[in-house]
């Protein structure tokens, strides 16, 4: 029983084409439901006036990009804590908050509890993380041949991200005068973001809690807090570009070359950093042994507890930066903005093909769930059916993707059959 | 009251009327592979009867069978000479046919009690559950097979051990006529095994049919009265236990003769000492788990840690290794420089390497590839910028699947998929890659059978040759004498003894793990 013997074997065992191609069309299932999808959107769509399919138009295409990049960004946020089997139930609610600071530090002058906590909390992180990265890239550039050498000094690293957080502190410190330009804006809010969603892993991690009571409670709270900030429970925050916001701001709103809408380009950059990062490197390769078997992981020396955290943070850090999205597309932001939204984000998810188990999942598969609820909605609005029938609707998708996914569709259908010929 | 004395009836019953089940040319398929064939077998209530095979034998297929979980593709099942299939296992247990799986299926939250009387709870007014009876009936259950178990701890408080008493006695109290046990004793120490075997031939006094899989050999002929032996999917035989020896079973499970004989080592430890622990004192909430433990390593010596479950092997790898946090005092000296690990990552960097005794619980990510579990402990390490190369990781992968002589289909096969044997030197093979100096392996051949069990050991010999270190933890006495240059034995955390390679046998290794008792 030889290796070579075993290796031969499964050589010769290797399939005809057709067997090939259906374990292909297998592996590939996911992406032919969101082709079957598009087949008949262009099917049923109407026409315009001048004979056109609405559905297939640029237009309408870009149009849903730019619909589901809120949802899809907290959806590569999600993907992650997924995978190290967490849960965050947090996301709306800190993409709400985002929505709050990032309207009123566009709209509002002077030191409000808006910039009273962004600037502090983006000082913090831009530290935090400025030092951590150029540790990082000293450490490795310094492993070439030595297996063990010593870590570098930290001081440096430290001392060039304190000047780096404390210039960026004034120079956003000097806009709170007056009120916050776009990059401010871009720069300060997920900052705020990330704050929320360390808490979350640092309560998970030191606090030994389930995931599922920290981000509940975290929901609760960064309601509330958005809340408090915002001054009143009903407040909105109307920004209106070029009388009571800066008139760059509508760039985040705009279409690109008139055709690409940039929230979706934002979408589709955050997609393809985390799929690199997560296809490619040892960050993508801890999330998952964590997910599997997070002792295992521990064991082989992995920093469990830090990936933990910095998983939870990156989560925080997208719900808000898709908070700023959302206020360059509806115009305003409100506490109550994110509501559902973390059920959304779970969904494509899972639809997608991530195990909530954790360890086994991947980001594309999430582009594809969170682009399917964008096509079925778009489908269903183009079809005048009204919204209550599309949440059924999505409910039932839902489930069904995910029989499809875990392969479960023929044993649920067969043992749907047998029960009922065996009632009869 | 009158509840009791009906189960003691129900169980008075099993004993008169013993059951007989008889297979006739059993085999089993799926889609072209045939995993067993024309198994043919008597079964009678009374009776230990042992099922011995290596891994893949069809061992399990044919337990499968008996208690309706699989249905067999061909072949009949007669019990009490009437011919029945199995839809189900609930079919099979209405047989009094019950299965006691390998790992344990109890609820560790609940009760000693409430886990015995599981989906046989006693009712009032056919709605609640009647608590107190339920104890009573437990507890005067437990009392008559005769566990001496609290009804009111909970079971996740329970000794291994003990959780297996609590399995047996709902099997018992299931009306059980025909047991069916799949390695009870893999998971026990010496002592907790012979408790268990002592139960085992109880039940068969009173009549009860025991399907008995084992792989450890002492304990095959301590218990059954008969064997039958299986080896890829056919059934090599069934002889009398007294009828055969070790050396026959063996050859009848491989194939060919294999005795477990010391390996040899063609260099001898050195004098160089890679490791020195000095009064290494160790807790957890507040409870010793180490005391005062001092032990010298040498460059390329095996040296073996024995003691009963729960003497301190495990806590003593573990906090050599830094998987325990810094919860320890005392001195370690790795190469002659003082460590206090904290992390494993910090173990990792000390050149230690450590193989835990649950491969499935924390050794592996069964659902990932070979390649990928192989590469975990080098992603820290041997990533630059953050990517490991997938040409180095298949590369890593294809070396440990060639050196450790991996049956699979290549670096891409899913390790959950493996047998026992196989997981196991994947797991050996992942440490091997983070090139060690020193080697901690606690309980490295649980769970495995024998074929690969001697390949380990000699694997051991090969590395310790090669100037690799091992500290090697064991409940299995004979397992010592096959593999250690020396060895030490704990006790409830203290060094009992130190036995030189001719001092040890299984007699002065069991006299030192119970030096306290």
């Amino acid at each position: 029983m030889s290796m070579t013997d075993l290796r031969s074997h499964s050589d010769n065992a290797s399939p005809s084409v057709g067997r090939w191609l259906l374990s292909l069309l297998g592996k590939t299932k996911l992406y032919w439901g969101l082709v079957v999808l598009v087949i008949f959107g262009a099917l049923t769509s109407p026409l315009s006036s001048k004979g056109n399919n609405i559905f297939l138009s640029i237009g309408n295409l870009t149009d849903i990009l730019r619909q589901v990049s809120v949802t899809g960004i907290v959806a590569v946020g999600m993907t992650l804590v997924i995978f190290i089997a967490g849960i965050d139930l947090s996301v709306g609610s800190i993409m709400a908050l985002g929505t709050v600071i990032c309207a009123m530090l566009l709209t509002q002058q002077g030191w409000t509890a808006a910039s009273m906590f962004s600037v502090p909390a983006t000082g913090v992180i831009l530290f935090v993380a400025i030092a951590a990265l150029i540790f990082f890239v000293q450490s490795q550039m310094k492993s070439s041949s030595e297996s063990k050498p010593p870590a570098p000094s930290r001081v440096p690293s430290m001392a060039i991200a304190a000047v780096i957080a404390l210039v960026t502190m004034w120079w956003l410190a000097l806009q709170v005068d007056d009120k916050f330009g776009v990059m401010a804006v871009l720069i300060s809010v997920p900052c705020v973001g990330i704050v929320m969603g360390t808490v979350n892993g640092a309560l998970i991690v030191y606090g030994r809690l389930q995931p599922f009571i920290v981000t509940l409670a975290m929901m609760v709270g960064a309601l509330g807090l958005a809340r408090v900030i915002a001054g009143q429970d009903t407040a909105v925050y109307p920004v209106y570009t070029g009388s009571n916001a800066v008139q760059e701001f509508d760039i985040l709103r705009s279409l690109l070359w008139g055709v690409v809408p940039v929230p979706g380009l934002f979408f589709l950059a955050v997609l393809l950093i985390f799929y690199l990062l997560t296809r490619f490197t040892t960050f993508g390769s801890y999330l998952l042994a964590i997910g599997g078997n997070a002792e295992a992981a521990r064991l082989a020396g992995i920093n469990v507890k830090r990936n933990t955290i910095v998983t939870y943070a990156i989560a925080g850090g997208l719900s808000a930066l898709a908070g700023i999205l959302y206020v360059a597309q509806f115009r305003q932001g409100k506490p109550d903005a994110g509501l559902g939204l973390e059920l959304d984000a779970i969904a494509a998810v899972v639809i997608g093909g991530t195990s909530l188990m954790g360890g086994r999942g991947a980001i594309l598969g999430t582009f594809v769930g969170v682009l399917i609820f964008g096509f079925l909605s778009n489908i269903l609005q183009l079809n005048n059916i009204d919204s209550n029938t599309q949440l059924i609707l999505k409910g039932m998708i839902i489930v069904l993707a995910v029989l499809l996914q875990e392969g479960r569709i023929e044993e649920f259908f067969f043992a749907v059959k047998t029960k009922l010929r065996g009632e009869k | 009251m009158t509840q009791v004395s009906s189960l003691a009836q129900q169980h008075m019953l099993a004993q008169n009327s013993r059951i007989t089940m008889r297979l006739t040319d059993i085999g089993k398929s799926f889609s072209a592979v045939s995993v067993l064939r024309g198994v043919t077998l008597d079964i009678t209530g009374g009776e230990i009867h042992t099922l011995m095979g290596e891994n893949g034998a069809g061992k399990s297929t044919l337990v499968k069978i008996i208690s309706g979980v699989q249905g067999q593709s061909t072949g009949t099942i007669e019990i009490d000479g009437e011919q029945v299939t199995f839809q189900n296992p609930a079919d099979a247990n209405a047989r009094g046919i019950v299965i006691m799986h390998q790992e344990l299926s109890l609820i560790p939250d609940m009760t000693v009690a409430q886990n015995v009387m599981l989906g046989q709870e006693p009712l009032r007014g056919g709605m609640m559950i009647n608590a107190a009876k339920l104890r009573e009936t437990a507890k005067a259950a437990l009392k008559k097979f005769g566990f001496s178990l609290d009804v009111d701890t909970l079971v996740r408080d329970l000794r291994v051990g003990e959780q297996q008493l609590v399995e047996i006695a709902r099997a018992l109290l299931m009306d059980a006529r025909l047991l069916i046990m799949d390695e009870p004793t893999s998971a026990l120490s010496q002592t907790e095994a012979d408790i268990l075997m002592e139960v085992v031939r109880d039940l068969a006094q009173q009549g009860v049919a025991v399907v008995y899989i084992s792989h450890r050999m002492d304990e095959v002929f301590e218990i059954s009265d008969r064997v039958t032996v299986l080896r890829d999917g056919d059934l090599i035989g069934t002889t009398l236990a007294a009828d055969t020896t070790p050396a026959d079973l063996v050859q009848m499970m491989v194939g060919r003769s294999v005795e477990i004989q010391p390996v040899e080592r063609a260099v001898p430890a050195s004098d160089d000492i890679v490791l020195s622990v000095r009064d290494l004192t160790a807790q957890v909430a507040g409870r010793k788990v180490l005391q005062n433990v001092s032990l010298d390593l040498k460059k390329g010596e095996v040296l073996g840690i024995g003691g009963l479950l729960g003497a301190g092997r495990t806590e003593l790898l573990e906090t050599l290794f830094g998987a325990r946090g810094g919860d320890h005092t005392g001195q370690i000296e790795i190469h002659g420089k003082a460590v206090k690990p904290t992390t494993p990552a910090q173990g990792v960097d000390n050149g230690l390497a450590l193989i835990t005794e649950d491969r499935k619980g924390n050794g592996l990510l069964l659902d990932k590839s070979i390649a990928e579990n192989v590469v975990l402990p080098l992603l820290p390490r041997k990533s630059r910028f953050g990517v490991f190369s997938q040409f180095k990781r298949n590369a890593q992968a294809e070396t440990a699947i060639d050196k450790l002589r991996v049956a699979a289909t290549g670096v891409d096969h899913v390790v959950g998929r493996l047998s026992g044997g196989n997981q196991q030197k994947v797991v050996l093979g992942k440490w091997l890659a983070t090139q060690p100096s020193i080697l901690l392996l606690d309980e490295p051949t649980r769970g495995i059978d024998i074929g690969a069990k001697d390949e380990i050991y000699d694997l051991i010999g090969q590395l310790a040759d090669q100037g690799i270190s091992v500290l090697f933890a064991s409940s299995e006495i004979p397992e010592f004498l096959a593999v250690c240059d020396r060895m030490i034995v704990l006790c409830d955390g203290h060094v009992a003894g130190e036995l030189s390679r001719d001092e040890m046998s299984v007699e002065t290794i069991k006299d030192l793990s119970m030096q306290f008792d």
